[in-house]
């Protein structure tokens, strides 16, 4: 019954500690979004835009929106388990 | 004073009212706000720049009255959110709460698509003949809607807890994101939600309820977004004018919003579907022969 039990509640915190991870990439993200140019960007991040000095705001609200969303679902995740498991 | 000339009053007052009934009814107010000024022969295009600053206004506007009509709901929406955040949960009993997430959930997909697609597809589809073409395509997906709807039972509970019992996590996600489309000038925003609540299951009246409150932070913050183009240099010469169209808008939002939550307790979408094709049939063929 225990052996049982332990695999969903790894996985559950497994996937808690990779919410909390992402929100911190994106919230980190978005920051570099609202900070670099499009130019300066990383070659591989949405937006980059060789030479060019547009900051995409856009882009980093929505890193910023995404990243919030992975904290609500990890605050809700790591509450009492009653409410957990109602929400 | 020519900048001023771009937009005249009476044209504003126009592009106003028909604004603040185009947005809450389903037939896309950008595509009106693409086609009728073609129509009329003005020489107005949705990417202007002081076009957009000039429509930030109007929608700024739709979105308050939006925001007061269902005001005493955002109270509780509001209430309840912060009730499931300080209680680390939601309780099942508590459908303020779970209307509020369903509403975040659903925010959040049409938030991120209008944040990274919203220039792309304007300047793809910002010609009138595309806008009636999709006006064409909004009539079809109305009827759709209505033809495949599924019609779950329907209880006496108040409207949000209907609401709040019907609408799944995932049915949020989908009706929220569904509220992209109306990035292409043609579709409509309400449209798209409430053919989507329609699929869910829930009622006219309803659906058009769950539409409205998913609009309002979307419209909202897009607006607000885009504000400082209105109260920067893109918006010289149409800032009067562009404060009559949002108190044009302001007004007919407001009927439009009570006359629709009248006519969804008995009526369908049917007529708005109607509208679209023969609005949408009727500008293509003009647009082609003029």
């Amino acid at each position: 019954m225990r052996d049982t039990m332990l695999g969903p509640m790894r996985s559950d915190r497994l996937l808690v500690v990779a919410a909390a991870l992402a929100g911190i990439v994106l919230v980190v993200l978005a920051i570099v979004y609202w900070v670099e140019p499009a130019g300066s960007l990383p070659s591989f991040f949405p937006g980059y835009q060789a030479h060019s000095s547009h900051v995409h705001v856009k882009h980093g609200l929505a890193a910023l929106l995404v990243g919030l969303a992975c904290f609500v679902f990890v605050w809700f995740r790591t509450g009492p388990k009653r409410r957990a498991a109602a929400g | 004073m020519i900048l001023a000339a771009l937009i005249s009053y009476p044209r504003a007052v126009v592009l106003g009212l028909v604004q603040g009934v185009a947005e809450p009814f389903p037939i896309s107010s950008l595509g009106h706000a693409v086609i009728l000024p073609r129509l009329l022969g003005w020489n107005i295009h949705q990417n202007d720049p002081y076009f957009v600053a000039f429509l930030v206004a109007t929608h700024l506007a739709t979105a308050l009255v939006l925001l007061a009509f269902f005001r005493r709901d955002w109270v509780r929406i509001l209430r309840g959110l912060g009730r499931s955040l300080r209680d680390r949960g939601i309780d099942p009993e508590d459908t303020d709460a779970r209307l509020g997430w369903l509403l975040v959930v659903g925010t959040i997909p049409a938030g991120i698509l209008g944040l990274l697609l919203q220039d792309k597809l304007r300047s793809v589809f910002a010609s009138a003949s595309s806008a009636a073409a999709f006006l064409i395509a909004n009539g079809v997906l109305l009827l759709a809607a209505e033809q495949l709807r599924r019609r779950a039972p329907q209880t006496d509970d108040d409207d949000d807890v209907r609401i709040a019992r019907q609408v799944g996590w995932p049915q949020a996600f989908i009706v929220g994101a569904s509220q992209a489309l109306a990035l292409i000038p043609g579709f409509s925003r309400a449209g798209a939600t409430m053919a989507g609540s329609l699929f869910v299951g829930l009622s006219n009246r309803d659906a058009a309820r769950f539409a409205f409150l998913l609009a309002t932070p979307i419209i909202g913050a897009a607006a607000l977004l885009k504000l400082p183009e209105l109260l920067g240099s893109e918006g010289n010469g149409v800032r009067g004018p562009a404060l009559a169209a949002a108190l044009c808008a302001a007004a007919t939002s407001y009927l439009a919003v009570r006359f629709l939550m009248r006519f969804f307790e008995s009526r369908t979408l049917v007529p708005f579907a109607l509208y679209c094709l023969a609005a949408g049939v009727g500008s293509s063929i003009y647009l082609a022969v003029s």
